[in-house]
């Protein structure tokens, strides 16, 4: 399976929509640009949001507005439940902010989506973007410059600030892509390789990765084993923080030296990737690199 | 949630497995402690592998020898943590030393079991082809038959003790929701019984709420877990990475808070705590804060507090609200403030802190300069 490309013409429904982080988003992903044609909520008795038709599942929603793409903002106990009803609809391109589901749910459920090929970008990410066309989430508009830069991150509000600090530089995006900070996900960093290494409009990629797993590892010996012939740049969260202790996100925990900084630096500079100490270093080096870079 | 060997121990006896009797000693006030037959193995309690190569796990055969490695052990310091507990438990003797282990594999979605005849070692370290392991699908039949197969490939007495363990772990693994459930080692007695001689387990705190079992343990030992505790309780990720720290952090996402403290070391600052308060999740409430400004309060030697947040949703103004609300709540909190903040409503967000005399920068670099002039 291979991420679909987004764009305005992508049919997104909402699962969730009714619910107070549903409708804002909702809401927020129209003004961007993103074409929500619909929603999906248990509640029989709403037929609409702010204009948004409301099915009351998604092989109703589906049926009815031919969504394509699914964003689910339900909650964590309910999020296995609600994949389910998406893949069975025929959904091919879930996006699930939610944070806290449970792991043997999420073992379950990235069974699922293998199994019927279908790409899910989640759990607990900010979403994802084509920045200045459509968002499937709710990346922040301050930090989407519309550019050749290939953005994938296991932590929002870090991203964020890159690319913040990026568009503040003149250097914008081509894809966002949160892969969220869980152990157990639907779509990991290498999975993304092939995507990034065959999108015309991502001229670089900029990894942002963290402790603990083994995502930023694996990542590199994809990006080897594919010859990636893109600058890759790198910022790993997390070299100071102690063993043994989950770091907010369920995923980044180190215990002995399972999930180091360490090895995931060295696999990465291995693989000819530019990891970059702070936040300031990445965006001088992805500044010069945006400056010097042959222009087609 | 990393388990302590003696919480995972106590929880896979609570699942009819034989563990060496043990006790916890939080003290060195051994004699009041219903102690095991000598002679003991005391291990010190702390969430992190490497034990035994740092001295933390030692022999005793008389009771003053125990309480003089209980004494040593006690507040000993070990990758920045320093050891709370103890537990003194029976020497295994006369035991062949093997190991197995259930752990998730994220990319086939699946648990690997994993079996050898001679753990007790980095196991690692030992010749691949001394290991027998295999990716399932995470639901108890393929589990147990997969343990089956792979114990029947040990000879006597070991394959019998593997079978039977793998069998009781994996329900284990399965109903208890483990991410990690690893034994090392599993002493196999010559009569095929066998003893969890090491316990390592971690659990998925985000099940939680449907483990009622795990949840009791958690909150009968919140003061060993305080992170997962707190989680639990006040819906925040607060960790103290450095009881000595000097600055305390009020910051949101995972990400970016721990990137902030890598920075603020490198820069030679001494950061006191991790924190993803989530502002998208206060609700208008600033009781949140107020927890954490106490917390934040409780290290003796913070002088500064910053706060970084990066509001891509969330509105500042709101925010700079319930903190200086917050801030009036916990006046012991006594030590100057400096606040970045990018993102939606900023102008709003300066007035109120303006109030409190609090300045606000947008550069993170030009905040830790106001810091660093605290420290001068």
């Amino acid at each position: 399976m291979t991420l679909p490309r987004i764009d305005r013409a992508t049919r997104v429904m909402v699962q969730g929509v009714t619910g107070r982080a549903g409708r804002m988003h909702t809401q927020l992903m129209r003004a961007y640009g993103t074409n929500i044609v619909g929603g999906v909520s248990p509640k029989r008795d709403v037929s609409d949001v702010d204009g948004v038709p409301v099915f009351i599942s998604c092989r109703d929603a589906v049926a009815a507005t031919r969504a394509t793409a699914s964003v689910l903002f339900v909650g964590a106990a309910q999020l296995l439940g609600a994949i389910e009803d998406a893949v069975q609809a025929g959904a091919t391109l879930l996006v699930t902010p939610t944070e806290g589901m449970p792991i043997h749910d999420a073992l379950r459920a990235r069974r699922l989506v293998r199994e019927a090929g279908v790409m899910w970008i989640g759990a607990s990410t900010p979403g994802m973007a084509v920045a200045g066309t459509a968002k499937l989430g709710f990346l922040p508009e301050a930090s989407l410059l519309p550019g050749p830069l290939g953005l994938m991150s296991k932590s929002g509000t870090l991203s964020y600030e890159c690319g913040f600090r990026l568009a503040q530089r003149g250097v914008g995006t081509s894809v966002w892509i949160g892969v969220g900070g869980d152990p157990v996900k639907g779509t990991r960093f290498a999975e993304l390789v092939p995507f990034f290494a065959a999108d015309t409009a991502t001229e670089a990629l900029l990894v942002i990765g963290e402790i603990g797993g083994n995502e930023e590892e694996e990542l590199a010996a994809a990006l080897a084993a594919c010859g990636f012939a893109k600058p890759v740049f790198a910022l790993i969260a997390g070299r100071s923080s102690p063993e043994g202790v989950t770091m907010g996100h369920a995923g980044a925990l180190v215990h002995g030296s399972h999930g180091a900084y360490a090895d995931k630096r060295a696999a990465l500079e291995q693989a000819g990737a530019t990891v970059c100490g702070s936040l300031d270093e990445a965006t001088s080096c992805i500044a010069a690199w945006h400056a010097a870079r042959p222009r087609l | 949630m990393y388990l302590l060997e003696h919480d995972a121990k106590t929880l896979l006896a609570h699942h009819g497995i034989a563990v060496p009797r043990g006790v916890l000693a939080e003290s060195d006030a051994i004699d009041t402690l219903a102690l095991p037959p000598a002679p003991w193995v005391v291990k010190a309690q702390i969430a992190a592998g490497g034990r035994g190569k740092a001295g933390l796990i030692r022999t005793a055969r008389s009771e003053a020898e125990l309480k003089s490695h209980v004494r040593d052990l006690l507040g000993a310091e070990y990758k920045s943590k320093s050891v709370r507990a103890c537990r003194i438990e029976a020497q295994v003797t006369g035991a062949t030393e093997a190991y197995l282990s259930f752990m998730l594999e994220p990319v086939a979605a699946g648990v690997r079991v994993m079996m050898a005849a001679q753990g007790g070692i980095d196991i690692e370290a030992s010749a691949p082809d001394a290991i027998q392991s295999a990716v399932v699908a995470p639901e108890l039949p393929a589990l147990v038959a997969c343990g089956t197969e792979l114990a029947g490939k040990f000879p006597p007495p070991i394959a019998a003790a593997l079978k039977d363990a793998a069998q009781k772990l994996a329900a284990i693994f399965i109903e208890a929701e483990l991410s990690l459930l690893e034994i090392n080692p599993l002493f196999v007695q010559p009569d095929g019984t066998w003893v969890a001689g090491d316990a390592k387990i971690v659990t998925d705190d985000d099940a939680l709420s449907r483990q009622p079992h795990l949840r009791a343990l958690l909150a009968s030992r919140a003061a060993a877990y305080a992170e997962t505790w707190r989680k639990l309780e006040h819906g925040c990720d607060y960790v103290v990475v450095d009881p000595a720290g000097e600055i305390g952090l009020m910051t949101t996402g995972a990400g970016l808070s721990m990137m902030l403290i890598d920075e603020l070391r490198a820069a030679g600052l001494k950061p006191y705590n991790f924190l993803d308060v989530r502002t998208g999740g206060l609700r208008g409430d600033e009781t949140r804060l107020v927890h954490v400004l106490e917390w934040i309060a409780q290290g003796p030697r913070v002088r500064v507090l910053l706060v970084n947040i990066f509001a891509g949703i969330t509105d500042l103004g709101e925010f700079a609200r319930l903190l200086v609300k917050a801030f009036a709540r916990v006046p012991q909190l006594k030590v100057p403030v400096v606040a970045r903040l990018i993102g939606n409503n900023l102008d709003a967000a300066r007035a109120f802190l303006a109030a409190r005399d609090i300045p606000v920068v947008t550069d993170l670099g030009a905040a830790l300069e106001i810091v660093r002039r605290h420290f001068a």
